[in-house]
């Protein structure tokens, strides 16, 4: 019992290890967040290079710490069901820090700005504002990154091959053509861990070319690249790994809820069938970053468009729909993991919405890259996958210790979800009024959204800040006293 | 306006999404089997299913009848004005500058150094058409003016320290 124990133990030290560092870099990141929107609302004043810098930070941070985070969550439900290496773990762990310090020694030390989209061939073309070693610490950075991701999700797939017999099985294509019995069904932890092995593979691979192609192109500017080939690889990197965190956190949904509620989540065809849409059309949709580049095939636009529409359909009509109903009349006790993890669904679908909106090509010719993106990204990341994240630490905090939230944990959510509403609002309205995104400063008439998007956003910062605390004095405690298995029956 | 008609079919069902979970959050506390639930659910969902792949084909349909890569048929009587736009950090080069309401216009635009945005903003601050300039490629940009006034290009792809500092005013008569 006591090898149990201690088992279970570790395994859960590099769990909070994860939501730590994740937690206290999202909140880290936030801050620069509030910081541009206050220069762009005209408040604060500092110079484009800081803002660009901030930019940058800002992005690649925010997507870094939240797929970290977000690694965590599965790692801790998926070792419930197969067995994962906690050597890849740590390797992983270390490899993002040592990253996080690379990219923050590139941007803050040596003036680095290209924005997390590194467009080619912007690291090495930058007007003189930053030179080759910022370039190479950011780029090799974010290759080291993209390395120890690419070890954990082997390693994921691998002990899924080793448990089902294949990715196709881990997906449960065998129930799909009737071959097995629904009962038999891989569980929904495993089909989503399959989904995200699958598209964070290719993400990373993709991303490994273009950062490669860079890094050749800043030490030798006589190597050049196609540009359209570079950007293709860059945003099918880009929008599959931002796009995986909410994948992975979502297992945090399903374990959680049906815990809560009492209810069974089992994964049924429809449930299967659309995991497997999810899968192709995280992998192919892409392009509707790309509606503005009419020299891309004609074909590859317009099914940008038709695919991120149908994209959406996985998540409106069985994930989201799935939380509904096994939380309507359910009974459940709210706390504040189950209130994070059910604003999380709120956060996903309701981000889906502008997001559905930006893919329509006639929309997108005057919407693009203002402000509108940024708002429906920060509703479906801010208030869906991070609050799958933060629910998640809060449910492991009571899990795993004594520790009681009180009135300020409360407090907090009301803020956070105020906050990041408040957030995505404003954007969505500097959106509407054409506003550019990543500009360091507005016009006038630009300014007042801005400013009130900063409000909203030191209400989110204050409000992650005690979400942060909670999980540090649930650290504290579970190191104090001794430590109380938690409940491991879900598989 | 585009912009008015997104944020506001947006705001509609944004609106529908946030009563529903608002609904099913007051509904939670109430404890009933999960049977009768999920039969009568599972029904709603085929339903509700086939509604939205309908609303998207519908809507798919409808959105892609015009696109604004399509180039217009040009009468012999009204030939397009062809201006050749250059990106450059950090500025615009343009055969062009002045215009009259109603000549079609195609914008032929590329950049001589990284990726930028060709934005083209009316007196109102409204973003009416845009596309990337990129080294090595040409995106076209096809539009009439049907106002006169002073009109801005801005950048809309990030393209370095003054990337907010690319603007070109254009005159249109």
């Amino acid at each position: 019992m006591s090898s149990v124990v201690s088992e279970e133990k570790s395994r859960n030290n590099l769990v909070v290890s994860y939501l730590t560092i994740g937690g206290i870099v999202i909140l880290a990141m936030m801050v620069f967040g509030v910081l541009m929107l206050l220069a762009q609302g005209g408040v604060l004043e500092f110079t484009p290079a800081a803002f660009y810098q901030f930019l940058t930070i800002h992005g690649t941070g925010m997507v870094g710490a939240a797929a970290f985070a977000a690694a965590g969550v599965m790692w801790y439900f998926l070792s419930k069901y197969v067995e994962l290496s906690k050597k890849i773990m740590k390797i992983n762990l270390v490899l993002f820090l040592v990253a996080l310090v690379m990219v923050i020694i590139g941007v803050f030390s040596f003036e680095y700005a290209s924005a997390w989209t590194f467009l080619y061939p912007l690291p090495a073309i930058s007007a003189n504002a930053w030179g080759v070693t910022g370039a190479l610490l950011y780029l090799f950075g974010m290759l080291i990154l993209g390395v120890g991701f690419l070890l954990l999700h082997l390693d994921m797939g691998r002990a899924i091959i080793k448990k089902y017999g294949s990715l196709a099985k881990g997906l449960g294509w065998d129930v799909i053509s009737g071959k097995k019995a629904e009962k038999d069904a891989p569980s929904s932890t495993v089909v989503a861990s399959t989904m995200v092995t699958i598209v964070n593979v290719t993400a990373i691979t993709a991303g490994a070319i273009v950062l490669i192609m860079n890094i050749i192109n800043v030490i030798n500017p006589s190597f050049t690249f196609d540009p359209l080939l570079a950007k293709n690889l860059t945003f099918a990197f880009g929008h599959i790994f931002a796009n995986s965190i909410i994948y992975m956190a979502v297992i945090a949904v399903y374990e959680i809820l049906s815990k809560y509620t009492n209810r069974p989540w089992k994964a049924n065809k429809p449930f299967l069938i659309a995991w497997t849409m999810s899968t192709a059309f995280t992998l192919v949709i892409y392009t509707h970053h790309m509606l503005m580049d009419p020299v891309m095939p004609k074909w590859m636009l317009i099914m940008g468009q038709i695919l991120s529409y149908a994209n959406g359909l996985p998540v409106l009509v069985i994930t989201a729909y799935g939380a509904l109903m096994i939380v309507y009349k359910s009974g459940i006790k709210w706390d504040m993991g189950s209130g994070l993890i059910y604003l999380s669904m709120f956060g996903w679908v309701v981000g889906v919405v502008p997001a559905i909106v930006d893919a329509t090509i006639v929309v997108n010719h005057v919407m693009h890259n203002t402000k509108w993106v940024p708002g429906h990204f920060h509703m479906y990341m801010a208030l869906g996958a991070c609050a799958m994240i933060f629910g998640f630490m809060y449910y492991l905090a009571k899990q795993d210790s004594s520790i009681k939230t009180n009135k300020i944990d409360k407090l907090a959510f009301i803020g956070y979800t105020i906050g990041i509403l408040g957030i995505s609002g404003s954007f969505l309205v500097s959106g509407a009024l054409s506003t550019p995104r990543r500009w360091a400063t507005h016009f006038p008439e630009w300014m007042a959204p801005a400013n009130v998007g900063a409000v909203a956003g030191v209400l989110a910062v204050l409000s992650l800040l005690v979400f942060v605390i909670h999980f540090v004095r649930y650290l504290n405690k579970r190191n104090k006293v001794d430590y109380k298995q938690d409940d491991k029956k879900l598989a | 306006m585009v912009q008015i008609v997104a944020s506001i079919t947006s705001l509609f069902f944004m609106l529908v999404v946030t009563a529903v979970f608002a609904f099913v959050a007051m509904k939670s506390r109430e404890k009933r089997d999960y049977e009768p639930i999920k039969k009568k659910w599972y029904k709603a969902r085929t339903f509700y299913g086939t509604t939205l792949v309908i609303l998207f084909l519908v809507v798919t349909i409808y959105t892609l009848r015009e696109l604004p890569y399509d180039q217009p048929v040009y009468g012999e009587e009204n030939l397009p004005i062809i201006v050749d736009v250059e990106a450059i950090q950090f500025g615009w080069n343009m055969s062009e500058t002045e215009f009259s309401v109603g000549e079609p216009i195609e914008f032929h635009v590329t950049s001589s150094d990284v990726t930028h945005g060709f934005g083209i903003y009316d007196e109102d601050k409204n973003l009416i058409a845009q596309t990337q300039a990129m080294p090595e490629y040409t995106n076209e940009v096809y539009i009439t003016f049907e106002e006169p006034g002073t009109y801005e290009i801005l950048c809309l792809e990030y393209c370095g320290l003054a990337h907010h500092l690319m603007i070109q005013k254009i005159e249109v008569k």
